[in-house]
């Protein structure tokens, strides 16, 4: 909790250094003569920028301090400035806009590197989920087929008369064996899904949003249909797993477009909002105008292997709904007032 | 014709699947083989009954479908059947195609495997028998002389004996004697007989077996 409390106050913390610092940088730039190089200190604020700004944010800065470096020249007003002053403040500024370009580079290239890594780690918690599947149903498809069999024989070795109850009696033995044998795979499933406990950092709703409507730019575009984006922007941070937020929101998009793909092209339309209800909870949901759901589906929507598609593994939803639930907040379904579905969710929000 | 009481084969990894087939075969009645790989099953010892394979497709090192390409070059003539855990309609053309009798995938109805053993028990019933029955007849026309077997094969060709003497520059009355001896050697009752045997005979040279006229 402590680490956590120190991660919040750096993060507004180094901000009002930097400000701070580009005040004192500007100050002392002024006061002193030209000759002085206190502009070239500025690239030290465009380090310190680089830690917590974007690319964008990265070249702003660089362009504010120039700017600064104007300003103080034009505010030490010389009438006849030093061949060593110019220099220096031409040096200042060009130390200036190669440490802007190199940190905006370098973070460009952090960002690619992070897009990358999340449709990687999406690619392969789907790959995982399909291969545990796989095994799993064969791991307690076995014991089960192995009960199915003992019982037919079973019934064969009571059928003989006189009945053979050697025989079945360790037919018996057997299924007690059996069905231990399921219920252990059972327990080691329950078992996996509670040892991994989900990552906590501290995230912008609306980021993840986005970034996972650009996972579907591709898919979007295929299935030409209007995508639009209401997300507020009094929304406080969240605590909680990128990646599991991420493959809740996918989850709830692949299948709006699916259920889009049924309908006409100039129906298809998909609203993607955030807002906050109240002072506890942020509230996201997806919206499709396709052909919605049954209202006897309502209460099954949620349920592992149930799915109205016809090659669906019944899968999204379930697991959709234990990452909302472990993130401390709900998931539902609800018919849309003008036709189609909205699927939506809440997570807490922490004052924090 | 000794034949012994029919026999199981069953090739499963999973000892709690072996175990329950290994009942449920001897519930019917039947002698029951286990094995936990296909290499267990090569070197194991088959008695000389008629018998079938119940495979595992998903077998460790050699998978069934591979299995049974194997016993196909090493001429183990055995009717499968085949269960799997998760079968693709791919590996069920495949294996159907190789010669299975049935393709179950798991859990499968208890009656389905036992109709499938009995015709499996059937065709490997009839198989020997047709093998037995044609061994046998090689056995009798190795015991042919040279001669004998010429004759024979002009007989069977439906010639007449005056003509099969001039072919062979022999006399009517050798031919004659020859004919009966052979007739004898072979228990065929008439020509016609002789016919079908010579027939038998010759389609099994088209299988790499050489229908030898030469002692």
């Amino acid at each position: 909790m402590k680490s956590l409390n120190l991660r919040v106050t750096a993060a507004w913390l180094l901000p009002v250094v930097t400000i701070v610092l580009a005040a004192g940088i500007f100050v002392a730039d002024t006061i002193t003569d030209l000759e002085i190089a206190f502009p070239a200190f500025y690239t030290a604020i465009v380090l310190l920028a680089s830690r917590f700004c974007r690319k964008n944010g990265v070249i702003i800065v660089g362009a504010g301090c120039i700017g600064l470096t104007l300003l103080s020249d034009i505010l030490t007003f010389d009438a006849a400035p030093s061949e060593a002053g110019v220099a220096n403040t031409v040096i200042g500024l060009l130390a200036i806009a190669a440490t802007t370009y190199l940190a905006a580079r370098f973070e460009a290239e952090r960002e690619a590197v992070y897009e990358i890594r999340s449709q990687l780690a999406h690619v392969t918690r789907v790959a995982t989920l399909g291969e545990m599947t796989t095994s799993l149903a064969h791991q307690v498809n076995q014991p089960l087929a192995a009960v199915a069999i003992n019982a037919n024989a079973l019934l064969h070795w009571l059928d003989d008369r006189p009945p053979n109850l050697d025989e079945a009696r360790r037919n018996v033995a057997r299924i007690v064996k059996d069905v231990d044998r399921a219920s252990e795979v059972i327990i080691q499933v329950r078992n996996l899904a509670k040892g991994s406990p989900p990552e906590r950092d501290w995230l912008r709703i609306n980021e993840i949003v986005l970034s996972t409507v650009a996972l579907l730019d591709r898919e979007v575009q295929q299935s030409e249909l209007v995508l639009q984006t209401q997300l507020s922007n009094d929304l406080p941070l969240i605590r909680g797993d990128r990646i599991q937020l991420q493959q809740v929101i996918l989850n709830l998009l692949l299948n709006a477009i699916d259920a889009l793909s049924l309908v006409s092209q100039e129906q298809r339309k998909l609203v993607v909002s955030s807002a906050k209800i109240d002072t506890k909870n942020a509230l996201i949901s997806v919206q499709d105008s396709g052909g919605g759901f049954a209202p006897e589906d309502l209460d099954r929507l949620f349920n592992a292997f149930y799915s109205t598609k016809p090659n669906g593994m019944g899968m999204g939803l379930a697991i959709s709904r234990s990452i909302v639930e472990s993130h401390g907040g709900q998931i539902w379904a609800k018919p849309n007032a003008s036709g189609g579905a909205v699927f939506q969710f809440t997570l807490p929000i922490d004052a924090g | 014709m000794n034949e012994d009481k029919p026999v199981v084969f069953v090739v499963d990894d999973d000892p709690s699947v072996r175990d329950a087939l290994d009942s449920l075969i001897r519930s019917i009645k039947m002698n029951v083989r286990t094995f936990g790989t296909a290499e267990e099953f090569l070197l194991a010892k088959r008695p000389d009954a008629p018998s079938c394979i119940v495979l595992d497709v998903r077998l460790p090192r050699l998978n069934g479908l591979d299995f049974q390409r194997e016993l196909a070059q090493l001429k183990v003539d055995l009717p499968i059947i085949f269960i799997t855990g998760h079968g693709d309609i791919l590996m069920a053309v495949r294996a159907i195609k190789s010669g299975a009798i049935e393709f179950l995938t798991k859990p499968f109805r208890h009656q389905d495997l036992i109709d499938a053993v009995y015709v499996g028990i059937d065709r490997d019933r009839a198989r020997r028998q047709a093998e037995a029955v044609f061994s046998e007849l090689r056995n009798r026309f190795a015991m042919l002389t040279s001669r004998e077997r010429q004759i024979m094969l002009e007989v069977a060709s439906g010639r007449p004996n005056k003509q099969i003497a001039a072919d062979l520059k022999l006399s009517e009355f050798t031919v004659k004697v020859h004919r009966s001896h052979l007739m004898h050697k072979m228990k065929a009752q008439s020509a016609v007989d002789l016919a079908r045997m010579a027939d038998k005979l010759q389609a099994s040279t088209k299988n790499g077996v050489t229908l030898d006229t030469r002692v």
